[in-house]
């Protein structure tokens, strides 16, 4: 899988893009948006949700495109707007009312079949489920740290909160998924945590 | 990036990592660009019935505000109104006795009155009928002077004294009146 950070573009199909030239903004769009749906589509789970999301997303991206200063990696930089638009969705009152009403074992159900990828299967499946099966916050946290690479002083100013309350957060879903993906004779019940 | 903080099996990680990607967009570019125009458009119009709202709380309040200080509207001022839609008096100032037209509404609006109101306050009804008895006796005395052929400056004392206690009379029954027909 390809990392949004680690995607590079020519930079002068960016000089282009910044100017507002439309076939080099369409080219950006084909390089950058699969993997920035798949971040955001790993930071909340639902496949309806995050394309709404992603919209946002890439609207901002290209409204403030022209302010890109070139000090970091334009998907690096991307990144950091797609997150920022995910922690500002699960920190809204109205996504954690809606957390509250949702049945849990419904809500799990509908947020493993929509992180799942049809087409495929094995151990790729099970991991999705037990990324399903963790709260919201534990997921984004999970996947920041260990796929973005996020430090946990770097995750708890994103959410607002102490380090210790992402290590907490990690190590907690760290022993989730190990629960999940080893082979039990009960295994654990899709609870969120 | 970070340092391994936590005590954390690699494998882990990379099995996160090899997970399946999005293989494409999920819509094409000029998709994105008409949600885009659609959502610019949504922003607009909410951007604008909020102006709309806010000038409309604003507009309340002003008026609000110019109602409470304004205070309670002024007898006088409302005497006036009341008195111009039920064919009432002008209202009468110190400076009626020079305008002998005005004292001339006056009477004939009071002329109009029930002679007797159908309430009756005890404090008022002495001085109407006190003024009333004035009046009629200076009528008298105007009547006398024009007979006997008086100073044209007696008659106009005499008229400008009418004037003054007519001007009274009729602020009296209108007070009278206005306070009959409050609840």
């Amino acid at each position: 899988m390809t990392r949004l950070a680690e995607i590079a573009v020519p930079r002068e199909l960016l000089t282009r893009a910044c100017a507002g030239d439309a076939p080099a903004r369409q080219a950006l769009y084909v390089a950058l948006a699969p993997a920035t749906l798949t971040l955001i589509r790993r930071m909340v789970g639902q496949r309806a949700l995050s394309e709404d999301l992603f919209q946002d997303t890439m609207m901002t991206f290209y409204e403030r495109l022209p302010q890109f200063r070139h000090e970091a990696p334009l998907g690096a930089w991307l990144r950091q707007i797609a997150i920022s638009r995910c922690l500002m969705y699960l920190r809204s009152p109205w996504k954690r009312a809606r957390m509250c009403l949702e049945p849990v074992d419904c809500g799990v159900a509908a947020e493993v079949a929509a992180l799942i990828t049809p087409g495929y299967a094995g151990e790729h499946i099970d991991l999705e489920r037990a990324l399903a099966s963790l709260a919201p916050t534990a997921r984004a946290i999970v996947w920041m740290y260990e796929v973005e690479g996020y430090s946990h002083q770097e995750i708890a100013h994103a959410f607002g909160r102490s380090v210790s309350f992402s290590k907490t957060q990690l190590s907690r879903a760290h022993a989730r998924l190990r629960a999940c993906l080893e082979p039990q004779e009960h295994p654990p019940s899709c609870t969120l945590i | 990036m970070h340092p391994d903080l936590d005590p954390q099996p690699r494998g882990l990680t990379r099995l996160l990592r090899e997970l399946p990607a999005e293989s494409a967009p999920p819509y094409g570019y000029s998709e994105f660009e008409r949600r885009a125009r659609e959502r610019a458009r949504g922003a607009r119009s909410l951007a604008g019935g909020r102006r709309l709202a806010v000038a409309a709380v604003i507009g309340v309040g002003g008026l609000a505000l110019l109602v409470r200080l304004s205070g309670p509207v002024p007898l006088a001022n409302h005497a006036h109104n009341v008195g111009t839609s039920a064919a009432a008096p002008p209202a009468l100032g110190p400076d009626d006795e020079a305008l002998p037209p005005r004292a001339g509404a006056g009477e004939r609006w009071l002329a109009s009155l029930p002679s007797e109101p159908a309430v009756v306050h005890v404090g008022t009804r002495a001085a109407v009928v006190g003024l009333e008895d004035r009046i009629a006796q200076l009528d008298d005395l105007l009547t006398a002077a024009r007979g006997a052929r008086a100073a044209p400056a007696r008659l106009a004392a005499l008229q400008q004294e009418r004037s003054r206690l007519l001007g009274t009379l009729v602020q009296v029954r209108y007070a009278e009146t206005l306070a009959n027909e409050t609840p």
